[in-house]
């Protein structure tokens, strides 16, 4: 089977290759400009939480001028739905498609074993793809890791191990969706809107419950905010605990400014504080696995699930 | 022997209808069987069955005295040519081989350079005619020396000087290998050249089988001036009756020489003969029960 | 041999000659083992010698085509076309050729056989092993005699002469098919 799907899949592999190559080669140079920068501006004795004066200008100098970069990288958190769209959806899509299941399955090799061979072997070649782009965003992120840190999805999506797991989620599902669907454009439709979905789902409710969130309260004139934590929300709360609508913010401010008061000193008289629910940066590998585990398992399900479904079709 | 096809009672339903309706039908190794009926008949139903590309609904089949879908590894003796020989259209001829070669345990290259004979190994899949796409799915499961050998509307798309050439190289395929084959289609030429017998499928079920020998033998044309019909000598049964104004023509199962000068007697081609019997069952009369028949008439 | 005298020339061509058709002969016989399509591929034959006797199968007859196989065999005997000790062609060859199902040529042999006018080599082929006695003129003036005889019951009982042929072809063949089945 090995031959079979290197022969099948030829093609793909070598877009697949073409673009890791141009990834590569945008990474190597752009990386010059930006270490070269780093080094000039003097950022290294600037790291957060540094105090020196000065610093902050330097930082946001330096964010500023590459942060358009950095926004486009996020950018390649596409990438593993692409394993989806043109490796899974065609690999039963097609085949039904066109017919030439009917000779595919009439062979001496059963469904079954076809379709698990094809699948673990394309699947490790997109585990070795995904990972090659994951490790090549962490080197290229760095001097932005280190000034903005990575548990931002900015960052957390395009680095580590989720980077794999999604692109082999992407796959399973773009193949069931094959199965189901029997055409190949729909299932890439589909598989879009699935992966797309699922992803927005683990982000917006899942990974901010992976571990309990820390909580610190601080003053109302401080932001609070350290670097490199994801801050899952910052609320005002007066005095006894309650929260602050944006309207009383808004009252109090003007208050604060007809009294001819410094409106943050005047918040921190009321009594007023912030409460910030975060997830500190040292916990970055352990969501990671945790995320990259819950996908790979929801693979795995979407696996059996086709494996077994595929024995009855067409039905 | 096992019996190279076994349907007991064999139904699939499809989400509208019923393909095939209590089909029951042995075909024994060695025989080169066709099957015939119009569009839509259950003939590709029939041996998508077979192929294991199908569950059954109810009933039975098995091939090779395996059923396909829980014995798989019967199908390394079971060649499939599907309706219109579907193939991977980028590959190369060799490439196809190599698939063949590939996933099946047996394998003979000798048998598939003969069917092949000047087709190019370079040559791509997509850019082969309708009748080499067929010679090469012919030469792809010859080379895994079936047993049983399938084949849909293998003369699709063909013209005749090219289904004579596909027929001789599938004939000397089964001389070399002996192999059993089910050839569904509607070329009654083709079909009565070569096959030993013939099953006739209709709204999805059978509506005749036998060899084709004795069915040609056994059934005549009566043409004569239209008048009431008493007995016939050598006249068992009338399959079925056409009037003009002044001439009836009559097909009839005869069990003896039908000697009345009457009426003008010929012999009736195979093609005529399966269409009689295709008729609408009301319309023939009820069978008589067979004494020592080699044919059985399924209603 | 590097000197041939000049009479002998053709001789050392000769030689040459039948060097290259054997060499010629092994490349028919022998069969790639993996179709790589290095060169364009002939079918191969695999005998040495055209065959013997050519079928050819007239469908509309309403003669079997194992029994138009027979005849043909002997009507080429009869005309001694084929003789005692010649091969007739495979049963691969015929099929091949005719495109008729392999069942049908060899039923056509056995039941030559069974007339005694072949034999079966197992793994040889087979052999033309008797000739047709040719029919007895003495038999002519008798049976043509009975004929006469019968024909003129026939007439009396009201057959025209299409009912006539009729029945004389379809006794025939129900007589002959009979005989070897």
């Amino acid at each position: 089977m090995a031959w079979v799907t290197w022969q099948q899949h030829r093609a793909q592999l070598v877009v697949g290759l073409g673009l890791l190559v141009a990834l590569a080669l945008a990474a190597f140079g752009t990386h010059l400009t930006i270490s070269e920068a780093y080094q000039r501006d003097g950022l290294p004795d600037c790291l957060p939480p540094s105090t020196r004066p000065g610093c902050d200008l330097i930082v946001a100098h330096f964010q500023g001028e590459f942060g358009s970069w950095a926004s486009a990288v996020r950018g390649l958190a596409v990438l593993p739905a692409l394993a989806g769209l043109f490796v899974g959806a065609p690999l039963l899509a097609r085949e039904l498609e066109h017919g030439t299941y009917r000779f595919a399955w009439t062979q001496a090799i059963t469904r079954r074993r076809w379709l698990i061979s094809k699948t673990a072997l394309l699947a490790s070649a997109t585990v070795v793809a995904a990972g090659l782009v994951s490790a090549l965003v962490m080197w290229w992120r760095e001097p932005f890791d280190t000034l903005q840190g990575r548990m931002a999805p900015s960052a957390f999506d395009v680095e580590g191990l989720v980077v794999p797991a999604y692109a082999v989620f992407a796959l399973t599902v773009g193949v069931l969706a094959g199965l189901l669907l029997r055409r190949t454009v729909a299932a890439m439709t589909a598989t879009l809107i699935v992966f797309a979905t699922t992803r927005l789902i683990v982000l917006t409710f899942l990974r901010p419950t992976f571990m309990a969130p820390r909580h610190r309260t601080v003053l109302a004139t401080e932001t609070g905010l350290r670097v490199g934590d994801w801050v899952l929300s910052n609320t005002l709360v007066d005095a006894g605990g309650r929260q602050i609508s944006a309207a009383r913010e808004d009252l109090a401010i003007l208050h604060a400014q007809q009294a001819n008061i410094d409106p943050h000193t005047y918040l921190v008289m009321l009594g007023w504080k912030r409460i910030i629910s975060y997830q500190p940066a040292g916990r970055f590998w352990t969501f990671q696995i945790f995320e990259a585990g819950l996908f790979v398992a929801l693979s795995t399900a979407v696996m059996v699930l086709t494996v077994w479904l595929v024995r009855r079709t067409p039905t | 022997m096992t019996p190279a096809l076994d349907a007991r009672a064999l139904g699939k339903r499809f989400r509208r209808a019923w393909g095939l309706r209590d089909c029951t039908l042995t075909i024994p190794q060695g025989a080169i069987v066709g099957l015939a009926g119009p569009n839509a008949a259950g003939k590709s139903t029939l041996l998508a069955l077979a192929a294991g590309l199908l569950a059954p609904t109810e009933g039975s089949i098995a091939v090779l005295g395996c059923d396909p879908l829980r014995e798989p590894s019967v199908l390394a003796d079971v060649g499939f040519v599907p309706q219109g020989a579907p193939l991977y259209r980028s590959f190369t001829v060799g490439q196809a081989i190599e698939f063949a070669r590939r996933t099946n345990p047996r394998w003979d290259a000798m048998i598939v350079a003969s069917v092949l004979g000047r087709l190019g190994a370079r040559t791509k899949v997509g850019a082969l005619s309708a009748a080499e796409r067929t010679q090469l799915a012919l030469a792809l499961v010859l080379g895994k020396r079936p047993r049983l050998l399938l084949l849909d509307e293998p003369f699709g798309g063909l013209d005749p000087f090219a289904r004579r050439e596909f027929l001789k190289l599938l004939m000397d395929g089964v001389a070399e290998t002996s192999a059993t084959v089910v050839i569904a289609s509607h070329v009654m030429a083709e079909i009565e050249r070569v096959c030993d017998d013939i099953v006739l499928l209709a709204g999805g079920s059978v509506r005749l089988e036998g060899r084709v020998e004795s069915l040609l033998e056994s059934h005549r044309i009566l043409m004569g001036p239209r008048r009431p019909i008493g007995t016939i000598r050598g006249v068992r049964e009338i399959v079925r009756e056409r009037h003009s104004d002044r001439q009836l023509t009559l097909l009839v199962l005869s069990d003896g020489p039908i000697v009345d000068p009457s009426w003008t007697v010929e012999r009736v081609g195979l093609e005529e003969l399966l269409l009689a019997y295709l008729a609408p069952p009301e319309r023939l009369q009820p069978p008589k029960p067979p004494e020592r028949l080699p044919l059985q008439w399924h209603g | 041999m590097t000197r041939f005298c000049l009479g002998h020339e053709s001789s050392s061509q000769a030689l040459a000659a039948r060097v290259e058709s054997r060499r010629q002969v092994l490349r028919t016989l022998r069969y790639q083992d993996s179709f790589s399509g290095r060169e364009p591929h002939t079918r191969p034959r695999s005998r040495y010698h055209p065959p013997v006797i050519q079928f050819h199968l007239d469908p509309v007859s309403g003669v079997a085509t194992y029994l138009q196989i027979v005849q043909q065999v002997k009507e080429a005997l009869r005309l001694g076309t084929i003789e005692v000790g010649d091969q007739l062609p495979t049963v691969r060859e015929v099929v091949a050729d005719l495109a008729i199902n392999p069942n049908t040529v060899a039923k056509a042999y056995r039941s030559l056989e069974s007339e005694g006018l072949v034999v079966a080599r197992q793994g040889r082929g087979t052999f033309i092993s008797s000739t047709l006695a040719p029919p007895s003129l003495r038999h002519h003036d008798a049976l043509r005699a009975e004929l006469e005889l019968w024909l003129a019951s026939a007439v009396r009982a009201g057959l025209e002469d299409e009912s006539i042929r009729a029945l004389i072809s379809a006794t025939l063949r129900q007589t002959r098919s009979r005989r070897v089945a």
